[in-house]
């Protein structure tokens, strides 16, 4: 009697103990990367260096340069919602890489008091106290950095986040870039923000002139013969993830002339390696992180070598590249540099 | 009386749908191809002869009949270890990820991408054996765990060890995960299962890790037979209980090992395909064992299938087609079992 009961209950804890193991497993099958570029560009960054959040003083140089008047600013953000300024934000912390990359091109890095652990670029930013970021923002970080604004992603944060922040009395302007023009959007409303507007339009006059330029010159170079190109974001063994429809590397396709061979899909997508076989890209750009020297093989040579895909045009006439993963995938203004290599190794000494 | 073996017409009928499916999915995938290309591409490639330049014939024999046989390999070997852990521990919820082989199989594998720099395909050459090597020392921390709080080693005190090591294993994977930054993508890759990256030399390791363990597996059957009646029975007929147990749980680690290691951790196939099995042959040991092996394989070359074709151009993960077919199988065939009784 005794022992049937002890192992009824054992039992039935079994299989309570099975179905929370079921639902954790179930919990690790989220398909992280779909659709989110700016994910995948933060995973990318070199190892974050450790948050510390202990000196809330800016200890940088230079400080910013304020606009003359520093009166009430007052901007709508990309989420919609209207953020309110005493004047242009001096101390700011920045989750995003690409705002970030942002901010110091617009020549406002003095501002910058916190930053998302992965923001990496420019070099001097790892100088700045970095910050728990995405979903576990660590507010307390940021409250204790005392800054005027935070400066984040839409994508990678929730209401809550935002309104906990905003509670402590520190402005939210989100961005939310889905592609180059969102990307102007994002550089002028940080423009606005740190005071700026005039280098923001020159930045993103800067970026507009040079896409056109590389679209003429592409146009120019006259018809490639096969110009589709296969963007490939995560690597045969990882299972094949390329970047579709609406993606930047799309963009930039089609900014240099080249078709996305993969553009009947929507955002970053796993695909099938047959589809890949089948659709016989002239040209092969990966974004696969390499680290030289620690015996991993050149994700160009592991593509070159994979069987079945030797008579892939791309593979056949070695036209497979190594892209840098945060240049192309992040809305920020690298975009240019990126289509200019991309331009570049398609254009250059092929003798079309 | 009923016949107890799994005769040889049993077998030509079971190999037969065998081919039979495994035709249909070498046929059907993401790039549609004709069977007579898709017949000729394997028939030259089979005699050794020249599969031609054309993207078709590349692709059967690159992509598509490696994936299907590692498919089948992976579907027959969980399926077959699943159930005799069943009958061995008299457990309908005995499994590699219920027993946390397959948790400890996947937190070598993270382990060894995580420590192993971030060199993804140097660290691959490790991360086979160091998923097997965790396969079979978590088997052991297991067994030496519940051996202490029962040295009879019951069924129950394996299990339950055995759940909590895998709630244990899967929290260290978390931990490793949210410590791993740019790896994360692999990462997620043991966690979820595909067979996306099947090739000729996996297959052969599935292939050897298959035919050892259902070798130990189905020359136990009678011992199996005895232990799912009851252990203090087993002892009464001479079966060395202990032995028995332990041969088995080591073979199937280790086959489950090698799975995690090609495939990741696909769920839910170890665990319901004997069930459904069972209630189609009974639960005879001696046909029940090779019967789900053949039905391990077609299930989860079916649902790779699907992974590879529903959302076309698309892949999706094979493991949420597993665990979500599964699920709803599973569901239906309880359901109608209890309204039966």
């Amino acid at each position: 009697m005794n022992k049937k009961f002890t192992k009824a209950v054992m039992n039935t804890s079994i299989l309570i103990l099975s179905l929370i193991l079921a639902f954790q497993i179930s919990g690790c099958k989220k398909p992280e990367p779909i659709a989110q570029p700016p994910v995948s560009s933060e995973i990318t960054s070199d190892e974050p260096s450790e948050p510390s959040a202990t000196s809330s003083e800016i200890d940088a140089a230079e400080p910013s340069e304020p606009s003359a008047a520093s009166s009430e600013i007052t901007v709508t953000d990309m989420t919609g919602r209207e953020v309110k300024l005493t004047g242009t934000a001096e101390k700011i912390v920045v989750l995003s890489p690409s705002d970030c990359e942002i901010l110091y091109a617009l020549g406002a890095g003095g501002a910058v008091v916190g930053r998302g652990e992965y923001c990496d670029y420019p070099a001097e930013v790892s100088q700045v106290p970095a910050v728990q970021s995405g979903s576990e923002t660590n507010i307390e970080q940021i409250i204790a950095l005392n800054p005027q604004v935070v400066v984040m992603t839409k994508m990678s944060h929730s209401a809550e986040q935002v309104d906990a922040i905003e509670n402590a009395g520190i402005r939210v302007v989100s961005t939310d870039a889905q592609n180059i023009a969102g990307v102007y959007q994002a550089i002028e409303l940080i423009g606005k923000i740190t005071g700026r507007d005039s280098q923001a339009s020159a930045l993103v006059g800067e970026m507009k002139s040079g896409f056109e330029e590389i679209k003429a010159q592409a146009a120019n170079a006259g018809s490639v013969s096969d110009n589709s190109v296969y963007f490939e974001v995560s690597p045969l063994e990882w299972g094949l993830w390329t970047a579709g429809k609406n993606t930047f590397m799309d963009e930039i396709a089609q900014i240099t002339g080249l078709k996305n061979a993969f553009d009947d899909i929507e955002g970053w997508a796993e695909i099938s390696e047959e589809q890949v076989i089948d659709r016989n890209p002239a040209y092969i750009f990966t974004i696969t992180m390499y680290f030289e020297g620690t015996g991993q093989v050149h994700p160009v040579d592991e593509i070159a070598g994979r069987g079945g895909w030797e008579n892939i045009g791309a593979v056949k006439n070695s036209n497979i590249f190594l892209l840098d993963s945060n240049e192309i995938s992040r809305p920020g203004p690298r975009l240019y540099e990126a289509a200019k290599k991309v331009y570049e190794i398609v254009y250059a000494g092929s003798g079309n | 009386m009923k016949r107890e073996n799994f005769s040889l017409a049993n077998y030509i009928f079971f190999c037969a749908a065998t081919i039979a499916v495994f035709l249909v999915c070498l046929c059907v995938g993401s790039v549609g191809i004709s069977p007579a290309n898709v017949f000729q591409s394997v028939l030259s490639f089979l005699t050794g002869g020249d599969i031609g330049t054309a993207p078709a014939g590349k692709i059967i024999v690159f992509v598509r009949l490696p994936r299907v046989i590692c498919a089948a390999l992976t579907g027959a070997t969980l399926s077959v270890c699943g159930a005799a852990m069943q009958g061995l521990l008299k457990n309908p919820l005995a499994d590699g990820s219920t027993l946390g082989v397959s948790s400890g199989a996947a937190l070598g594998a993270v382990l060894a991408i995580a420590l192993g720099g971030a060199m993804p395909f140097f660290a691959n050459a490790g991360i086979v054996p160091t998923a097997i090597i965790f396969a079979f020392v978590s088997l052991f921390a297991i067994i030496a765990l519940a051996n202490k709080l029962d040295s009879g080693l019951a069924a129950n005190t394996i299990i339950l060890t055995g759940v909590v090591f895998s709630m244990f294993a899967n929290s260290l994977i978390s931990l490793i995960i949210s410590f791993s930054g740019e790896k994360i993508k692999p990462i997620i890759f043991w966690t979820m299962g595909s067979l996306a990256d099947a090739n000729y030399s996996n297959a052969l390791l599935l292939l050897i890790a298959f035919l050892t363990a259902s070798a130990v597996i189905i020359k136990n059957a009678a011992e199996l037979n005895a232990c799912a009646i009851g252990e203090e029975n087993a002892r009464h007929v001479g079966v060395n209980v202990k032995r028995v147990k332990l041969l088995i749980l080591i073979a199937s680690s280790a086959a489950i090992g090698i799975c995690v290691s090609v495939s990741g951790t696909i769920g839910f196939v170890g665990l319901i395909v004997p069930h459904i099995t069972r209630l189609l042959t009974g639960p005879n040991h001696k046909r029940l064992l090779p019967a789900s092996a053949f039905f391990g394989a077609y299930f989860l070359m079916l649902a790779d299938l699907l992974a590879r074709f529903a959302l076309s151009p698309r892949e999706l993960p094979v493991g949420v087609i597993t665990s979500l077919i599964g699920a709803l199988m599973f569901l239906s065939v309880f359901y109608r079992a209890s309204r039966n009784k």
